[in-house]
């Protein structure tokens, strides 16, 4: 497998993981479960973009 | 004084002690002081014997129970508003154990011998009298123990552990009927009850009992004990996404030969390890 597939396999986890925390910050009755498990949501989110950023600059490199 | 007397005695006073033990409260079923205890037993014997008794009148009965009642409702009352009422009424605890030491004084007080106070404290699986920091009795007549620090069950706090705080569980279902009252607490709907089920591979009719944690998962007992619904843990599960996803991560970080995305990926590889810290004690739970 190439690297570009792997980062891409990556990031498909990330989103996954991304989508999940919110769901269950969603349906948490705690306050306290629900402000962290949004908060790790939030941080998840981040690190999909930068990986993401990561996958266009690779790509267009193969390109050009 | 024939059968139908009784029947209808019977009928009148358990209509009359529903009513009376109704507008008393729950505090009288726990007994708490001496007072409650005799106006208990009492207002019992009273009916017991008007139902029985041939020469008595009923109406006497039942002012002897209103009497009872009556008082036991006002002390009630006194007992909310003074302090001073509140210790004649319900009496004072007496201590019997103060820093590890037994109150001779108060066990003669109230005339428990020391066996008796051994006694206790077995009930409340204390086989040493050394173990006792503070044991008071209370003026129901039990027994309170505080053991010392050493001897206390451990608990979260004593080792520094975060646990995160839990609610209540909510019953949503009940011999296959939804209950709308506690499902509108959870924050769910009908809606996702049914997609919950299905994911168990069940129906609403076919559930017994079902139960919503903090998280919103749900557990159901079914009817057919046979069949054992899978309750799969997608908190654990995501935890072990996001572990493995953090090492996919490190990886990609060592792979690469690029120095700006090998440093993308460590700084990622970090924040997803401090994701995965801050709410593995969610997760685990």
């Amino acid at each position: 497998m190439t690297e570009l597939n792997e980062i891409k396999k990556t990031l498909a986890a990330i989103k996954g993981i991304e989508a999940q925390l919110s769901i269950f910050a969603l349906s948490s009755r705690e306050e306290e479960a629900q402000i962290a498990l949004h908060e790790a949501m939030v941080q998840a989110g981040q690190i999909k973009h930068d990986i993401q950023k990561r996958i266009y600059a690779l790509e267009r490199n193969k390109t050009s | 004084m024939t059968v139908f007397d009784v029947m209808y005695r019977s009928l009148i006073f358990i209509v009359v002690l529903f009513v009376v033990t109704k507008i008393l409260g729950k505090k009288h079923i726990s007994q708490l002081s001496f007072f409650e205890y005799i106006t208990g037993i009492t207002l019992g014997d009273i009916a017991g014997e008007v139902i029985l008794g041939e020469d008595m009148h009923i109406m006497h009965g039942v002012a002897g129970i209103l009497v009872f009642s009556a008082i036991s409702y006002i002390s009630d009352i006194l007992t909310l508003k003074s302090r001073k009422f509140r210790a004649v009424i319900e009496g004072r605890d007496t201590v019997f154990i103060q820093d590890g030491k037994i109150r001779e004084k108060g066990l003669k007080k109230e005339k428990y011998t020391i066996e008796d106070l051994a006694a206790l404290l077995r009930d409340k699986g204390v086989f040493e009298i050394k173990d006792v920091e503070y044991a008071i009795l209370e003026p129901k007549g039990k027994l309170s123990v505080l053991l010392k620090k050493e001897n206390q069950p451990l608990t979260a706090k004593d080792l520094n552990l975060f646990l995160p705080n839990e609610k209540e569980p909510q019953t949503i279902i009940m011999d296959g009927q939804v209950i709308y009252e506690a499902l509108a607490k959870t924050g769910k709907n009908i809606q996702w009850v049914k997609t919950e089920l299905k994911k168990l591979g069940t129906t609403i009719d076919q559930v017994f009992f079902a139960q919503v944690n903090t998280y919103g998962d749900l557990s159901a007992d079914l009817y057919d004990d046979q069949t054992k619904p899978s309750h799969p843990n997608e908190r654990q599960l995501l935890l072990a996404l996001i572990k493995r996803t953090q090492a996919e991560l490190e990886m990609l970080s060592y792979q690469t030969q690029e120095a700006e995305n090998k440093q993308i990926f460590t700084q990622n590889a970090d924040k997803m390890k401090v994701i995965q810290q801050n709410i593995e004690p969610y997760l685990r739970a």
